[in-house]
């Protein structure tokens, strides 16, 4: 797991960054500020995962969040977008402001005892003698160029053992599409309809 | 005094390991420092669901919860894949793609979710010409 030169470098740029964007997804004024926010966020975690070498989860959160979810996110705001917020004539909270403090305390707390465990729990298996860092066989010897055999190892894992999630999920997103086309049509869409 | 050494018991490997390994070393992420990253952008999400008024930015709240999973899905992954041989030799057979594949369930999930979602707000800015929380409240009593 242990991240090296560079790469630890790169992870704490990253972390930062995205903790700083992920605040300011949630404290922007302007919605759409937030949502361009939010597209930092999810390119950053992108970035992450490919330092976890999963680069297939990383194309897909790209396309998908980034070329997909947060169009829809940008086309919406401009649909219900009001003036109100940006010329800050309304609230931004809803004023529940305690319990949000009790569930973060709790959420804090948890977590806190939670890695108490982790942080012995998770070192590598055998840390006494050799780090597993080092990368073994073909990675160590691939030069620039090299493809890894994450998305042909993720796509045989998807069509073999997850074969029926697969399918209920597109299932899933059929369901979602007509859906949605149902609940945004306008009435006089409506009335032509029926 | 026990409360102040099992506060610390966390810290207590990296404090240990203060002077067998040169000092940059000590910094360079394991596991639980991904495990940190995903449970502040957890917490980041969770308060923007709990505090914001407009429903659109609840929605990126959510999706930002979502990431914070896939992020701990894949550094999990990650960690199975590295130490597949030596959790085998201790007899514990591990899928280390078991990983990517939930997390790409996850983004599905949210990609129909967001959509759906979308939906009820555009029909519902339609009917209440506004996007707050706190006043769409016909449901209240």
């Amino acid at each position: 797991m242990q991240l090296h030169g560079w790469e630890a470098a790169l992870f704490y740029v990253l972390a930062i960054l995205t903790l700083f964007m992920a605040v300011f997804v949630v404290t922007a004024r302007v919605a759409v500020h937030s949502a361009l926010f939010l597209i930092s966020t999810l390119v950053n975690v992108a970035l992450l995962f490919i330092l976890l070498r999963a680069e297939f989860v990383a194309g897909v959160q790209i396309l998908v969040y980034v070329g997909g979810v947060m169009v829809l996110f940008l086309f919406v705001i401009m649909l219900v977008q009001t003036r109100a917020e940006e010329e800050s004539r309304v609230r931004l909270y809803t004023g529940q402001t305690t319990p949000a403090v009790l569930i973060a305390l709790f959420l804090a707390v948890s977590f806190y005892f939670a890695l108490n465990p982790a942080q012995t729990a998770f070192r590598p298996p055998d840390s006494a003698s050799t780090p597993q860092t080092v990368e073994t066989g073909e990675l160590a010897k691939a030069g620039a160029g090299y493809i890894s055999k994450d998305t042909q190892e993720i796509g045989e894992q998807l069509y073999r053992q997850a074969a029926l999630p697969f399918e209920v999920a597109s299932l899933l997103l059929l369901v979602a599409m007509v859906g949605a086309v149902l609940l945004a049509r306008g009435s006089k869409q409506e009335k032509y309809y029926d | 005094m026990p409360l102040i050494a099992g506060m610390l018991a966390p810290v207590a490997p990296f404090l240990m390991q203060a002077q067998s390994t040169p000092f940059l070393k000590r910094f360079e992420p394991t596991l639980v420092n991904f495990l940190m990253l995903s449970f502040l952008l957890f917490v980041v999400g969770v308060a923007g669901v709990l505090s914001r008024r407009n429903i659109i930015i609840i929605f990126m709240s959510i999706e930002l919860i979502l990431n914070a999973v896939n992020l701990n899905l894949i550094a999990f992954s990650r960690y199975l894949e590295l130490n597949k041989d030596a959790l085998a030799a201790k007899g514990l057979a591990v899928n280390p793609l078991a990983g990517p594949v939930f997390t790409i369930f996850i983004i599905v999930v949210a990609a129909a979710e967001a959509a759906v979602g979308l939906g009820i707000v555009i029909a519902m800015f339609r009917n209440r010409e506004t996007v707050a929380i706190d006043e769409i409240d016909l449901l209240k009593w």
